[in-house]
């Protein structure tokens, strides 16, 4: 193992400078800095170059120049390293520590969306294989795949930003859309549930009407111009949340973590008004830690009176439904403070913003209005990343999910006379995890190179706009600041990924040899 | 019973009529607005836009409205002088002594409180004399090899050649006389113009964090004229340090030194986040015209052009929107209800050069060079000929800029006072006659006279050199006139070239085509500066006694109009009798801004948009 690791860390540090070197060289000879000043026609300009010429280092043949560089990062054995400074005298590590959370934060709900999403399609998609759902997500995740981001940002900026905005002015829906959106609706449920033809068809019929009910409703009542669920409607999504995590986790014959799930919406319904109280009075992040925390003390609690023998799985049932009960009451009082957010002038009207990544006009010191804030201005970001990376994880999961369910021990598991619950969920499931698991660790270390162009469009700060903005501007110094960070990440998750691969699948060791 | 009933019903009443009331007080009522938000492409980087790595658009921007000169170019490049801050004056005018003076009314004030003085004009005097810094031991900075102290973009100008001594300050402090040896023309343009918090620089040089007391910024500013008058370098170099990196940085918070943000501009920076540079009123503000009611100006920054700042326009994210974008945004641009768009010419010009000399030492024997005689004369003439100039323009210009025009001087642009003057006699119009068919067909009979194939073939090679690949609108040019010239016998090889601004004195190419950047409009119109024997911007190894003794005339002392226009005249007629060089078009300065916005007038020099920004109300 030792030496395994030995093996890996000197092939990274070649892998490094290697690199290094070459895309420093090919960026140095892909561009001249000075254009801009060759086409001045100021007297002045033949000094300002000759400033630029010496601060650049750029009389000094980009190979050497290489060197000045590495000089500065060899500084960590003398205690100072220092990656440079940009070319307007700017620190690279400080503009890196500004990029970094930047990237993490519009990178990391997307990535966790489109792998939830994803993986959930993706079984779907297997257990349902050769089927119109099957077809039809096949068709949506190469579709996905091939589009721009570019195009798809302009179409959500379009639609889901300028639209809307528009939209929220007088929220009243038009006829033609609310037949259109309950038609999809129905169409995608009966494909989900499948089946006969006559289910098809109710679940169409129920699923259509449903939605163009909820619709009307939301259109007459003006809903999105004051939005809002109360502790009714609240309780009755827990409900729903409660059916869901049972169906999934232990199956509906387990009386007590059915019963405890249950309870969980009936508690937050009792728990509503106070709840509340304490986010008017205390808002925070602190706060809403504290109530999680508190949620899975009850969980556990209500789950230890419902259980009395085999509690795992009723408690893991309790805490799951009563944290995603905290969430739906969290975004009901999102919505309590979406009102008075949507007429401050920082926002005036216009809650959905097509670019930056927050709105510092805003009054200070609400946290409510600080949480919308940054939710509103990843939407349509996240949204566009989820859309594309959405349907790789699609068809790993379903290609995974295929293999695995003809593997002998699937059979055994149906031969034991096992539900075809716990057949999916516990034999084939967690093994569909595992490949899962590599592509989701690089894909991490990806995240941290930014997305360059999602970033550009949506104009986040973040590393790929650092990145851009290096190749464009001919910095060196930032580029060579940028790339070290994404490529040690990368080679680093690469590493991680091996490993945690062979602690996941006992039948792969990593030798030294 | 009833009673009870009635006092309930009285009191429920009561409370829903006062949670009505508070309600509808609680509603907003929408104000008129006072906030503008402006578009900028790059981000923040310092608060000091006068050192050469700082000056991009949005530094400059923000240090324009932070701080108020004597003063500024209007939208027709006219001089604005700014009176409500002080005067300048020529106090004395003979040809070997000329001397400028510089008044600062009383009562102006910084944004901290400390009065302004004359004194706060000296620093210009620190940031531009080359002759200065060596002597007072911080660095030559004519010498490509030393950074001096206070690194800024100012030296090696008028000014820097001509200055004598150190200005002098009058008893009371409100005045500089600056002293040249000669009367040189546009002195206002080359003087000192923004004062700048000396007091603020001194304390914040000697590690002070915290804004003075108004007889501590006194003491501040004497100590600063103590220090530049007696040389006294340790101070100078500490103040040069943070003079050329101390203003440097990509936020400003509470924690920022606010000796760094003492302006005394109509506005003084607030915050300056990741997204957003947030400007708010200076309630000191008396050294220039009152602003018209716009209370906070924001600077979204960051933002690329085109597409993503076209959406942010109509979505009202941003007010204001200046770029360089393609046919397509404008025309998404001109759908959104309620925004205003104009497209009007800037001062920055493409051009074509024909290389006439070698400039790297290497010989030249280009189909153009001087030494070529008769026969490079008239390909040079061929050759700018068939340049299909009308076309680039009516097919690359036009659909952004409807009034776009082919350019008939570049040594005065199309708006300035005596353009049409100038344009009808320096003999461009053989480079405009006719249609380009004809203009091509004389091209092809002067390039037969050598070279009878000519039109069949393509005999003579011409190197062109064009950079950025990622540019397509040059790269449209490129094309339009690789197809053209062929047509006069000229076989064009024009790649896009990545460093194409450090092959310009290269032997290897013939000619070049690339913008030239005008940043301010002297009595020369920065003209001289290419065509001048040996100039910075002189490419092409052009050089002619008539053009030169024109530019002498110019540079040498305040004339008047007529006979700036005569000597323009004179030049470009032999630029053009010479047929090495023609203007093509000037790029169109794309500006869109939310119609509610009055007062928006884009300049064609920098600061384009926000020149006028106190005029600006809603």
């Amino acid at each position: 193992m030792i030496a395994y690791l030995g093996r890996r860390f000197s092939a990274l540090i070649i892998i490094l400078f290697g690199s290094s070197f070459i895309l420093y060289n090919l960026a140095a000879v892909s561009g001249d800095p000075t254009e801009a000043l060759r086409g001045s026609t100021d007297p002045k300009a033949r000094q300002q170059l000759y400033a630029l010429i010496r601060q650049l280092h750029l009389n000094v043949p980009p190979p050497t120049r290489y060197f000045l560089w590495l000089k500065g990062l060899l500084g960590v054995f003398t205690g100072h390293a220092t990656f440079g400074v940009t070319r307007e005298n700017i620190p690279v590590t400080s503009l890196l520590s500004q990029a970094i959370p930047t990237t993490i934060r519009l990178i990391l709900m997307a990535t966790i969306i489109a792998i939830v999403l994803g993986i959930a399609f993706g079984i779907v998609s297997a257990l349902r294989q050769y089927s119109r759902f099957d077809y039809a997500m096949t068709f949506v995740a190469f579709l996905m795949y091939s589009l721009p981001i570019f195009w798809i940002a302009v179409l959500l900026k379009q639609y889901l930003a300028i639209s809307f905005n528009n939209f929220l002015a007088n929220p009243v829906i038009a006829p033609s859309w609310i037949i259109v959106a309950s038609v999809v609706s129905g169409i995608f449920w009966a494909a989900l549930i499948s089946g006969t033809r006559r289910k098809v068809q109710i679940t169409f019929l129920v699923a259509a009407l449903a939605s163009a009910i909820v619709l009307i409703v939301l259109s007459l009542t003006k809903w999105f111009a004051h939005p809002g669920l109360g502790p009714i409607l609240v309780c009755a999504m827990g409900i729903g949340i409660a059916y869901f995590v049972t169906f999934l986790s232990t199956g509906f014959g387990n009386k007590p973590a059915f019963k405890s799930a249950l309870a969980m919406p009936i508690i937050g319904l009792v728990l509503y008004y106070p709840v509340n109280y304490f986010f008017k009075h205390f808002a925070g992040l602190l706060t809403i830690l504290v109530m999680a925390l508190v949620t899975v003390l009850i969980a556990i609690l209500v789950a230890r009176f419902f259980a009395k023998v085999d509690r795992g799985p009723v408690i893991r049932t309790s805490i799951i439904t009563g944290l995603l009960v905290g969430l739906i009451i969290i975004i009901d009082r999102l919505m309590q403070a979406f009102v008075p957010y949507f007429n401050t002038d920082a926002v005036n009207g216009r809650p959905i913003p097509t670019i930056s990544q927050s709105n510092s006009l805003l009054p200070p010191g609400n946290f409510w209005f600080g949480l919308l804030d940054t939710l509103f201005h990843l939407f349509l970001p996240t949204i566009a990343l989820t859309l594309i990376s959405f349907a790789g994880y699609v068809r790993y999961s379903r290609g995974t999910l295929l293999e695995v369910l003809n593997q002998d021990y699937i059979r055994t598991a149906r031969a034991k006379g096992l539900t075809e619950r716990t057949v999916v969920m516990r034999h084939a499931f967690r093994n569909t995890l595992i490949p899962l698991t590599t592509i989701i660790v690089v894909d991490f270390a990806a995240i941290i190179g930014g997305a360059i162009i999602t970033e550009r469009v949506f104009a986040w700060q973040g590393m790929g706009t650092l990145f851009n903005k290096a190749i464009t501007d001919l910095d060196l110094n930032l580029l060579m600041g940028v790339f070290f960070v994404t490529s040690t990440l990368a080679v680093l998750a690469n590493l991680a990924a091996d490993l945690l691969y062979s602690a996941l699948d006992p039948r792969i060791r990593v030798v030294g040899k | 019973m009833k009673a009870r009933l009635t006092a309930r019903s009285v009191v429920a009443l009561s409370s829903v009529i006062a949670i009505a009331i508070t309600g509808a007080v609680a509603v907003p009522a929408h104000a008129a607005r006072s906030t503008v938000i402006i578009e900028e492409s790059n981000t923040f980087t310092s608060l000091n836009s006068g050192t050469p790595d700082n000056n991009i658009t949005i530094n400059s921007d923000i240090s324009y409205m932070t701080n108020m000169g004597l003063w500024h170019y209007d939208n027709n490049t006219n001089i604005v002088t700014n009176p409500v801050l002080g005067s300048i004056k020529v106090t004395k005018n003979t040809p070997t002594d000329f001397e400028v003076t510089y008044k600062i009314n009383p009562g102006r004030v910084w944004s901290d409180g400390a009065p302004i003085t004359a004194a706060d004009l000296l620093l210009t005097h620190v940031l531009t004399s080359s002759a200065y810094s060596v002597k007072a031991g911080l660095g030559d900075p004519s010498n490509p090899d030393v950074t001096p102290a206070f690194n800024s973009g100012f030296y090696t100008g008028v000014y820097d050649q001509h200055v004598v001594g150190i200005p002098t300050l009058s008893a009371d402090g409100m005045s500089m006389t600056v002293k040249y040896n000669a009367q040189i023309p546009d002195y206002v343009l080359n003087g000192p113009s923004t004062p700048f918090p000396v007091h603020a620089l001194e304390l914040a040089a000697a590690g002070k964090k915290s804004l003075p007391s108004v007889a501590e910024a006194n003491a501040a500013t004497a100590q600063f004229v103590k220090d530049v008058t007696s040389y006294n370098t340790a101070s100078l170099k500490k103040m040069g340090a943070l003079y050329t990196t101390g203003y440097d940085m990509t936020t400003v918070d509470a924690s920022t030194n606010p000796l760094l943000l003492v302006s005394n501009g109509a506005y003084q920076v607030a915050s300056v986040d990741v997204n957003q540079a947030k400007l708010v009123l200076n309630p000191k503000y008396n050294s220039g015209p009152a602003t018209s009611g716009i209370t906070t100006i924001v600077m979204k920054q960051g933002i690329a052009d085109g597409a993503p700042s076209a959406q942010a326009l109509a979505n009202k994210d941003v007010d204001a929107y200046q770029g360089q974008p393609t046919a397509d945004t404008i025309a998404q641009i001109k759908a959104i209800k309620g925004v205003t768009l104009v497209t009007p010419s800037s001062f920055a010009y493409e051009h074509i050069e024909l290389r006439v000399a070698s400039q790297d030492g290497k010989a030249y024997n280009g189909p153009f060079a001087a030494s070529g005689g008769a026969k490079a004369a008239a390909l040079r003439k061929a050759f700018l000929l068939a340049y299909p100039r009308a076309d680039i323009v009516t097919k690359l210009i036009k659909p952004i800029n409807p009034d776009a025009e082919v350019l008939g001087s570049t040594w005065t642009l199309p708006g300035s006072p005596g353009y049409s003057d100038v344009a009808a006699n320096n003999g461009s119009a053989a480079y405009n006659a006719g249609t380009q068919a004809e203009r091509t067909a004389a091209a092809l009979k002067l390039v037969q006279q050598y070279y009878p194939t000519a039109g069949k073939s393509t005999p003579v090679k011409v190197n062109l050199l064009w950079g950025s690949p990622g540019n397509a609108r040059r790269t449209s040019e490129a094309a339009l006139i690789i197809a053209e010239e062929a047509k006069a016998g000229f076989a064009v090889t024009a790649p896009a070239t990545k460093g194409w601004g450090g092959k310009l004195t290269d032997s290897a190419y013939d000619a070049h085509f690339f913008i030239f950047d005008q940043t301010a409009v002297p009595q020369d119109a920065q003209a001289c500066g290419t065509f001048k024997t040996g100039a910075g911007s002189n490419y092409t190894g052009y050089s002619n006694k008539k053009v030169d003794d024109a530019c002498t005339q110019l540079q040498a002392k305040t004339l008047p109009a007529s006979t700036v226009h005569r000597l323009q005249i004179v030049a470009e007629r032999q630029l053009n009798t010479d047929a090495f060089f023609l203007g093509i078009f000037q790029n169109p300065n794309v500006t869109a801004w939310d119609s509610a916005i009055q007062g928006i007038k884009p300049a064609p020099l920098s600061p384009t948009l926000v020149w006028n920004f106190w005029e600006w109300h809603f």
